[in-house]
């Protein structure tokens, strides 16, 4: 993981320097006095390039002073309106300008200390690169930049303030390591180890295997993994921060885990099916959030709860037409093997509510393409019945940069779930399909508070952007870790 | 005026009434009806003929609704008891039950119009509110109407025919036609339409009050075949309602008039049929709108939002309105986001939308706030033009986003709302107001209620 320092305001003798500079400003602090050094080069280079600080506006200029491979200018906009976020965007933006280079230098000596911190989160977080797979790849096409500097007025305030980014951080790049690794790799059985990794942090890890699934009668997930040639897994981890109080309830995050996606017997077409590896997106951001959580020692009692399946076709593969018992008894008729996810997540919502009597839960779920057809990749589909819960994910979702939408629920959606032979069908068809999913899980929750974040859309980039190279987002693992620490500490 | 039902053979309370399926009477005494309805009775037969019971918690409108459902066939009519309730709730049970009874018109309409009396303490004062409830169903009646009717019967030509006929109601109505369209560049709505035998034709309806107008923007594809870029077969007789947002911009305009409303009003409607043929508009085109943006055509099946490009632009230039609100059934995808149960609501104007909820909910006809993010606009830059028309083909496209960010190029300042209505046009099931498979008249009565 790249290295941040933060040092105070001074002339690198070498490597790249990155100004992040706010418009209309007379040059100050670092451009200041490399301007100076340059013999005023620099001011009169940065004027002839039009740079004027305006947000996206960029500049590059080559070899400034001795010893400085190139300065690279990033306008901010008007400083009274630049938000934590744009900050964070604006050193995201700086990564693939210096990962080549041997050292650099972010400078932001124009910020206070707590948004020049998120400009130093935005280039962390660009920074990750998941190249273990590559064996060819030439020294000179990986990024050298192993330790970055960030000038910063009060440099010890800001080392301060960065150390929970840092976990947060790496809760981050945790996500998005499982959420990247090839679905040969990552099965149920090596997720489920992988979790251990956080009891280092002081989480404790429970693992259950099929044999203690089936004593709970874990029918529904039982039976989207049945089909495939590795066990399933079901892992509850626990961070408590906090010593409860009589009374106090922890609160419960479960992730949708589906190491691979085939859509089982109802088979998915073979165009874009290499993408289902990341139907664990839930399951990992979970995991994430939990290192996340430790790893900032968060004052607070947390379960994170996943469901660990892959979902095969084969000779002992559940069919279309099966009826599965849940765990809470209720009985589900399968129409549509590829509606899995809800399946997983009835069991694990039962088992949080019976072991962990929450006070709330909310579940992630890599879990329809309707959501995608309904908001595209820039919101999380949020479903709740509670409006306080759905409020604070909204508001979360705002400073974090991982946004929801608020999507609705309703008996008239509810209906479409009617099955002939059992309680419920697993599918309600293409109108309002999100919708009926989230309709599906509800139906598990007990009445208890509770949010579902359908993440098919945001768990997944196309493409790179500020702060997230192409590729796993770890969507969910901020948003998360920002509900908790506003309103679930101390 | 034609609508589908018969003469009345009661006299008429107010001009309204015409429109509607049964004949409404408020009256303080039972009139020993062979159908009668009350809290308390219960469904099944007595001495005098069929009960029904009514459940006060499914309000007022529904009861009646509901009601006149359980009715097999009836032969004079229903009464209702509903002397325990305001005078209010009388009047909005006869809207419950008028919506409910209308019919499509399949067969001819029986020789008499079936009888309505409701019971209630005070018969005048029912009557006093009725005129107002009277207006919205015969509004959204109208809508229906229309929605109902099969393209062959309504082409572009007859619809902008039985728009102008709305003039003996009070509303001015005027027409711009294919030439004049073309001659005044209006190159979307001139592009989607031009393969049909008849039309495009923008449509005017004004109801003229001081002060500046509301305006509704229609969307009214007569027929939607999707062009070159043709729909599969199967279902596609659907799309003779692809022309229901501009009946509910012309239902709610007849509301207004009915009721003589006190607001302005005008209604923008783009009526055209999208049709194939050798001059058909062709992917890749690049139209010049009526703003004078262009936009490369990537589906010609995505032409709802080209004809209200146009229209909207017409409206915000034409009527300076103090908001505009398009309503149109407009893609897939809303269906797959939002089901049959509720429409997307997007715009760029937090207290419109806000007014658009609240009377949504009072009129039953649900929506739900729906986003256009940065990357929606994103998604429709294009290399040869202004803007695309739609993402280019792929799995799984926010398209409902995509297009509403479309539209929110062409409105400008003027605060904005666009309804899509694509999935709650029709009901799919049976719901209280409409029985499965009947134009719901979506829209018409939120209209009328925010004006």
């Amino acid at each position: 993981m790249l290295d941040i320092s933060f040092v105070k305001p001074a002339l690198p003798k070498a490597g790249a320097i990155v100004a992040l500079l706010p418009e209309g400003a007379e040059p100050a602090g670092l451009l200041k006095a490399l301007d100076e050094a340059s013999g005023g080069n620099v001011a009169r280079a940065l004027d002839a390039a039009g740079f004027k600080g305006r947000k996206g506006q960029s500049a590059t200029i080559w070899a400034p002073v001795p010893g400085v491979t190139k300065l690279l200018a990033i306008g901010l906009g008007a400083l009274d309106k630049l938000t934590p976020e744009q900050a964070e965007a604006a050193g995201g933006n700086a990564w693939p300008a210096i990962s080549g280079e041997a050292a650099a230098l972010l400078a932001t000596d124009a910020l206070e200390a707590p948004v020049a911190v998120r400009a130093a989160m935005g280039a962390l977080l660009r920074s990750y690169r998941f190249d273990k797979y590559r064996t060819t790849e030439k020294p000179e096409d990986k990024p050298k930049l192993a330790k970055l500097s960030v000038a910063v007025a009060n440099a010890t305030a800001a080392k301060n303030a960065f150390a929970p980014f840092r976990a947060v951080a790496e809760g981050v790049f945790l996500t998005r390591d499982l959420v990247s690794e090839p679905p040969n790799v990552l099965n149920p059985v090596e997720m489920a180890e992988r979790c251990k990794v956080l009891e280092k942090l002081g989480v404790t890890v429970q693992i259950l295997g099929p044999k203690e699934m089936k004593k709970l009668g874990m029918g529904a997930l039982l039976g989207v993994a049945q089909g495939s040639a590795v066990e399933a897994r079901l892992v509850a981890m626990r961070w408590k921060g906090v010593t409860p109080k009589k009374g106090d309830k922890p609160i419960c995050f479960i992730g949708k885990g589906v190491t691979f996606d085939t859509g089982g017997i109802s088979i998915k077409p073979a165009g874009g099916m290499e993408d289902m590896k990341w139907d664990m997106g839930g399951a990992g951001t979970v995991i994430g959030l939990m290192a996340a959580l430790a790893g900032r020692k968060a004052k607070a009692d947390v379960v994170g709860l996943v469901g660990l399946v892959e979902n095969m076709p084969s000779g002992t593969a559940q069919r279309p037409g099966d009826v599965v018992t849940s765990a809470s008894g209720q009985t589900i008729e399968v129409i549509n093997t590829d509606a899995e996810g809800r399946l997983v997540l009835a069991d694990v919502i039962h088992y949080a509510i019976t072991q962990f009597d929450p006070k709330w839960m909310v579940d992630l779920a890599t879990l329809t393409g309707a959501i995608i057809i309904a908001l595209g990749h820039e919101h999380a589909g949020l479903f709740s019945n509670d409006d306080e819960l759905a409020a604070q994910l909204l508001e979360a979702g705002k400073t974090t940069g991982e946004a929801c939408w608020r999507m609705p629920l309703g008996d008239a959606y509810d209906k479409q779930l009617k099955s002939d032979i059992a309680d419920m069908k697993n599918v309600g068809g293409r109108p309002g399909g999100s919708i009926t999913a989230a309709q599906f899980i509800q139906r598990f929750v007990q009445g208890r508070p509770w949010a579902h974040l359908d993440i098919a859309g945001t768990a997944w980039a196309g493409k790179d952007t500020a702060t997230t190279p192409k590729g796993a987002t770890a969507y969910g693992v901020r948003l998360l870790d920002r509900l908790v620490a506003d309103h679930y500490e101390g | 005026m034609a609508c589908g039902c018969s003469t009345a053979w009661w006299p008429t309370i107010t001009k309204a009434d015409a429109f509607l399926p049964v004949s409404v009477r408020f009256a303080t005494e039972t009139e020993h009806f062979s159908a009668r309805a009350g809290v308390g009775m219960q469904d099944g037969f007595d001495g005098l003929g069929q009960t029904i019971a009514l459940d006060p918690a499914q309000g007022d409108e529904e009861m009646g609704a509901r009601a006149w459902a359980k009715l097999a066939e009836p032969s004079r009519g229903l009464e209702i008891d509903a002397r325990e309730w305001p005078d209010m709730a009388a009047a909005s049970i006869a809207a419950g039950v008028a919506l409910r009874a209308w019919r499509m018109p399949k067969a001819a309409p029986p020789p008499r119009k079936p009888q309505l009396l409701v019971l209630c303490r005070d018969p005048d004062a029912a009557n006093r509110h009725w005129p107002r409830l009277a207006a919205a169903v015969a509004g959204n009646l109208f809508a229906r109407w229309l929605v109902a009717e099969p393209a062959n019967r309504l082409t572009p030509a007859t619809f902008v025919d039985r728009l102008r006929s709305l003039s003996e109601h009070g509303l001015a109505v005027s027409v711009l036609g294919p030439e004049e369209l073309e001659r005044r560049g209006y190159g979307a709505i001139s592009a989607v339409g031009r393969a049909a035998p008849t039309g495009p034709y923008l449509v005017t309806l004004e109801w003229k009050r001081a002060g500046a107008p509301l305006a509704f923007v229609g969307k009214g594809l007569c027929f939607d075949n999707g062009g070159i870029s043709i729909k599969p077969a199967a279902g596609m007789e659907a799309m003779r309602a692809d022309m229901a947002g501009a009946a509910a911009c012309a239902g709610a305009m007849l509301s207004l008039a009915l009721r003589d409303a006190e607001g302005a009003a005008v209604a923008v409607l783009g009526v055209a049929e999208n049709a194939i043929g050798a001059d058909a508009y062709r992917p890749g085109d690049v139209l010049k709108t009526a703003s004078g943006r262009t936009v490369e055509i990537i589906d010609t099946d995505a032409e709802g939002r080209l004809v209200l490009a146009d229209a909207l632009h017409h409206a915000i230039t034409h009527h300076a309105p103090r908001a505009v609100i398009d309503i149109a059934t407009l893609t897939g995808s809303i269906v797959t986001a939002l089901g049959h149960h509720r429409a997307g609501l997007f715009g760029n104007d937090e207290a419109l939308r806000d007014r658009l909820m609240a009377g949504a909910m009072a009129v039953r006809e649900p929506l739900w706030p729906m986003p256009i993010g940065e990357a929606h606009r994103r998604d429709i830059d294009s290399d040869i033009a202004d803007l695309k028309q739609c993402a280019p083909a792929g799995k799984l496209l926010a398209d409902a986003c995509h297009a509403a960010a479309f539209l929110r190029e062409f409105v400008g300042s003027t605060p904005w709302a666009h309804l899509d209505i694509a999935g709650v046009e029709t009901a799919e099931e049976d719901t209280a107001l409409a029985a499965k498979g009947v134009p719901t008249g979506f829209g018409v009565r939120l209209f009328d209620g925010l004006v």
